[in-house]
């Protein structure tokens, strides 16, 4: 299950991941990521209160990196929780997507 | 579309001759089970995370080598993380070989010849019929690594395989492979199916070189 939430604050479209990030979630995640990457040139994932993400949940995060990518959009995600940095660091994410500690606005 | 698994067996078809290519035969066998489990992850129908791995739907999906191998699956709860499930397809790696490329047949791609050496052993070999679908996944390879862009997904997956295969060597330059080594990792590294098969060519490699250090 999959909480999502959307808001502006200072240039940047901040999209709140609640709950976990799975194969039932991700088609929800990457689109809500897609659809903020369309109105807005900076958005970022505020993944504070993602407890759990699978490698669907991780492509999910991908696919939306390039999107941004494609579009020369600014994009990055933030405050992970500790069993979400792990999985992003066993993956490598740091190499493709900017990673904050904190939100960047 | 053709699968992960038959997209990996095209590619080792050698476009000359038709020989299948076995660079590193067992890490081979191993890349080939991973392939199978991204066509299922693709499909939706099996995830994971970074140890184990769950069946999320075990509807059929159409292709018999997926729609087999998920029903084995879900008759083996005992088994629950990758590894595991990697070691256990490793033994059926030559049914997934073999219909990969009998799937590439029915579908045109390739065609199925016998000849003899020597005139007694039978040398089967795959010619193809059309190159194009070759072509095309070389073409996706060569993109994926040699430009800065983030991949599909489908392409990072093909990437990871082909690396482990050995077969990225027939896609690029030996100077273009030392150049984007790091690319080439990162890729990998992005999949946990993909950190887990390298995982189990390395203990297959270093199981191998205990072994013939004890025969020697």
């Amino acid at each position: 299950m999959i909480q999502l939430t959307q808001e502006t604050r200072s240039g940047w479209c901040v999209v709140g991941v609640q709950g976990r990030a799975d194969a039932e979630a991700a088609d929800e995640l990457e689109g809500a990521l897609r659809a903020a990457l369309e109105l807005h040139p900076k958005v970022a994932a505020d993944l504070g209160k993602l407890d759990y993400i699978s490698s669907a949940g991780l492509r999910a995060v991908i696919q939306a990196a390039r999107a941004a990518q494609a579009k020369n959009a600014e994009f990055a995600v933030c405050s992970l929780s500790a069993p979400v940095q792990k999985v992003f660091d066993m993956s490598g994410m740091h190499h493709i997507m900017r990673i904050h500690g904190e939100l960047p606005c | 579309m053709l699968t992960m698994l038959e997209e990996v067996v095209l590619l080792a078809v050698d476009e000359k001759n038709g020989q299948l290519r076995s660079t590193r035969e067992f890490g081979t066998a191993y890349a080939l089970v991973g392939a199978l489990f991204f066509d299922l992850a693709l499909a939706r129908k099996i995830d994971t995370d970074t140890e184990e791995i769950q069946i999320v739907d075990t509807t059929a999906t159409g292709n018999a080598t997926l729609d087999r191998v998920l029903g084995f699956m879900t008759k083996r709860p005992d088994l629950t993380t990758v590894r595991a499930w990697i070691e256990e397809l490793f033994l059926q790696r030559q049914d997934l070989e073999g219909e990969a490329l009998a799937s590439l047949i029915e579908r045109g791609i390739l065609r199925h010849e016998v000849s003899k050496l020597l005139w007694i052993i039978d040398v089967e070999r795959f010619p193809m019929v059309n190159n194009r679908h070759q072509q095309h996944v070389k073409l996706r390879l060569a993109q994926a690594i040699l430009t800065d862009d983030i991949p599909e997904t489908r392409d990072i997956m093909l990437v990871s395989i082909a690396e482990q295969c050995g077969l990225l060597e027939y896609v690029l330059s030996s100077a273009e492979l030392a150049n984007r080594k790091d690319r080439i990792q990162m890729l990998s590294n992005l999949e946990t199916i993909s950190r887990k098969v390298t995982a189990a060519i390395l203990n297959l490699d270093n199981s191998l070189r205990t072994a013939m250090t004890k025969v020697v």
